[in-house]
């Protein structure tokens, strides 16, 4: 059905990004593109429909044909009722008003009278469970919300191949289940999946074929069941380092969070939250998308302001300090790095910070800069990292203030296994140094890899704090929502 | 309220461009405060109480910032005018938008012969206003978060850079993703067909007319003719 013969390519401004790529697919399969950071995987999604070269430009080697059409004689739009590509960032898939009028609108690309879209919408919104969205406006939906329009966008041009790039980055665990689900509903449907991700999770199972890509190869291609050795081995399943024993925390608060309560316009979205947290202990607060849990962290250092209760951090209340005041005490590094930078080089970004508290020590500099291994990228400019290495920077450029508490939100979204394993592993070294860390997540694992406690926000309260052990079984082993339990 | 929602959208473009274009040819106080007061009752009918206070934090100190302005640079009369004229010209605008979509707009533009493309960048250009305001905010978030102060002060003048470039790349690569998830979805495709189908009804004829002997009888009024 699609066929790459020897494909080499590079983008206008790189390196050769694809060396010899040669594989084919059959009608029903249903398969998992993986590999790390850099590994050409989004690449290889855009050569299904003629993107490559037709949008990229470049150099293309070799020959792509999907059903027997050669992608260097026909546009990606050719391809609508072919191929239906699903984007990694649905901010950019999603650009009309409103849910219906996202998926009418490649039907109305092809010139489909408006009764058939009528009924076309209707049949994918329900396959979809989505008929509750269609009169919603796609930039007010939840993270998986958005995932499920943006697959119904390009599901209802009858494609019959669909390719999605990193789908499950960014859903939380219900997320995840939902996807899976409708996924595998759809290639029982008779339609061919290819799922590009960098992270090997729980959906192995779901695919008929793994494919293994390192640094523009495939490394790997075989039935699904026989790549565990190689994902192992890859670093594509995070081995984190065995947990330690749970260790005591120190005796002194340093942060107490009393009775908090937010409310944005009318919407309550957490109301008497209260928890501590002791001196040199690791704490993840987990909760699904939605739940509040980086609204709370932005009171932590004054960013935003509650509606009641209070916070104390080392026995003296924060009210009264602007964000500023508190960086010296409460780092807060978020989600999207891209967010932050402004310089023209790491170092300079690193030393933001530090300059504007007028606190310069090198020694610490240095030190963070050894353990996050910095030192080969303090000259490059911080835009062309890559996602990873950004992410080294970003909670680096927090870190060198030398916080007395650490506050990291979602701090392994988009990232691969090497950065994750890598950043346990710093976390535990911090934490022995004694620094205070309280991490935002909704990645299980991880937050049971690094974490002595977590807190569970639901609903707009903390309705479980203790021993990762405690709860964690229950939510990963039995891999249904933690809620229903 | 119900009837104009389903009008066809040129006729609510037609309506709109109307209605700003008489603010613009009212010349004397009297008229001003007329379509003033006109412009605050149709406020109260469609604007919810949050909202209206919303609009009002918006226009109000942009008003008095011109009121003052050109009572300076020009006297009291000048001023009254400029600032009544704005006021309008605002508060119309915000009544506009509450009854046309972005996406209506487009449409009674293509309906009138814009080409798709102009059409395009327009609409999806407003409707990424609120996500570009949600940007902004995180990296000011982030930016707040390492110690720079952003509050509007002249000191903090330089710091601003700082906001300004993350965003500036931010738009950069979403503006390049855009543009491929448009190749993705056919944008280039010629022969689009639309799904809705408009077509100009009684009604739509009736209230067009009616606005056009309106604006004839109040340009008319305008000059002095009567």
């Amino acid at each position: 059905m699609i066929q790459f013969n020897a494909i080499c390519y590079r983008y206008p401004t790189t390196q050769w990004v694809l060396k010899g790529i040669d594989l084919s697919i059959d009608k029903g399969e249903y398969i998992v593109v993986c590999g790390t950071n850099g590994s050409g995987k989004s690449t290889f999604g855009y050569l299904f429909n003629g993107l490559i070269p037709h949008f990229f430009g470049g150099t293309l080697k070799g020959s792509v044909r999907v059903n027997n059409a050669d992608i260097k004689d026909k546009r990606a739009s050719d391809f609508l009722s072919t191929v239906g590509l699903v984007l990694q960032n649905p901010d950019a898939q999603l650009f009309n008003n409103t849910v219906e009028n996202e998926i009418a609108y490649g039907l109305e690309s092809l010139g489909k009278p408006s009764e058939e879209i009528d009924k076309r919408i209707y049949e994918i919104a329900r396959t979809l469970q989505i008929e509750n969205l269609l009169n919603r406006t796609p930039m007010e939906l939840s993270g998986g919300e958005k995932r499920m329009v943006a697959i119904a966008s390009v599901l209802c041009l009858d494609p019959s191949v669909l390719v999605l790039d990193e789908p499950y980055a960014n859903l939380d665990w219900e997320g995840i289940r939902r996807l899976r689900e409708v996924l595998r509903q759809i290639h029982q449907s008779g339609k061919n999946i290819v799922v590009i991700e960098q992270l090997m999770d729980c959906f192995l199972e779901d695919t008929t074929r793994c494919i293994i890509a390192k640094q523009g190869k495939i490394v790997f291609d075989g039935p699904s069941q026989a790549a565990l050795n190689v994902l192992l081995k890859e670093h594509l399943l995070p081995q984190y380092p065995p947990r330690r024993n749970h260790r005591s925390p120190g005796k002194d608060t340093i942060l107490e969070v009393r009775n908090l309560s937010c409310r944005i316009g009318n919407q309550p979205i957490f109301k008497n939250v209260s928890f501590e947290v002791k001196t040199g202990e690791i704490v993840a607060i987990i909760g699904k998308n939605g739940s509040g849990k980086t609204t709370l962290i932005k009171h932590l250092n004054g960013l935003m302001l509650p509606t009641g209760g209070e916070i104390f951090f080392k026995g003296k209340t924060i009210l009264g300090r602007s964000p500023a005041e508190m960086a010296a005490d409460i780092g807060l590094s978020f989600q999207n790095a891209n967010d932050q930078f402004f310089k023209s080089s790491v170092k300079d970004e690193l030393l933001v910070g530090p300059k504007q508290l007028g606190k310069k020590q090198d020694k610490w500099f240095k030190e963070v800069c050894d353990l996050f291994e910095l030192h080969s990228l303090l000259d490059k400019s911080p835009y062309l990292l890559s996602e990873g290495e950004k992410k080294r920077v970003a909670i680096s450029s927090v870190m060198v203030m030398q916080p007395k508490l650490i506050v990291l939100d979602e701090p392994t979204v988009g990232q691969d296994g090497h950065f994750r394993e890598a950043l346990a592993r710093v976390l535990t070294i911090l934490q022995d140094r004694g620094c205070t860390i309280l991490i935002v997540t909704h990645d299980l694992d991880f937050a049971h890899a690094t974490a002595d406690r977590w807190l569970l926000l639901r609903d707009g309260n903390v309705v479980t704090d203790g021993s990762p052990l405690s709860f964690y079984n229950d939510i990963i082993y039995s891999k249904s929502d933690p809620y229903l339990n | 309220m119900g009837t104009m929602k389903k009008l066809d959208p040129r006729t609510k473009l037609l309506l709109g461009l109307i209605t700003i274009a008489a603010v613009f040819i009212a010349q004397t106080p009297v008229t001003l405060i007329l379509e003033g007061a006109i412009i605050i009752i149709l406020l109260f009918l469609l604007e919810t109480r949050s909202k209206l206070l919303q609009i009002m934090h918006l226009v109000f100190p942009l008003v008095v910032l011109i009121a003052i302005v050109s009572f300076l640079s020009f006297d009291r009369p000048a001023a009254f005018l400029i600032s009544m004229r704005l006021f309008n010209l605002l508060s119309v605008s915000f009544i506009f938008f509450h009854l046309i979509s972005p996406d209506e707009i487009g449409i009674a533009l293509r309906k009138i012969g814009v080409p798709y493309a102009f059409v395009f960048i327009l609409t999806t250009s407003l409707r990424y206003v609120p996500m570009m305001r949600q940007k902004i905010r995180h990296i000011m978030d982030a930016q707040r978060s390492r110690g720079i102060d952003l509050r509007p002060k002249l000191k903090n003048a330089a710091n601003f850079f700082s906001l300004l470039m993350p965003l500036l790349v931010q738009s950069f690569l979403l503006s390049d993703e855009l543009a491929m998830a448009m190749e993705l979805r056919g944008f280039n495709r010629q022969n689009r067909s639309s799904r809705r189908q408009y077509r100009l009804q009684w009604m739509d004829y009736l209230l067009m007319i009616t606005l056009l002997s309106l604006f004839g009888v109040f340009i008319c009024w305008e000059r002095g003719v009567f």
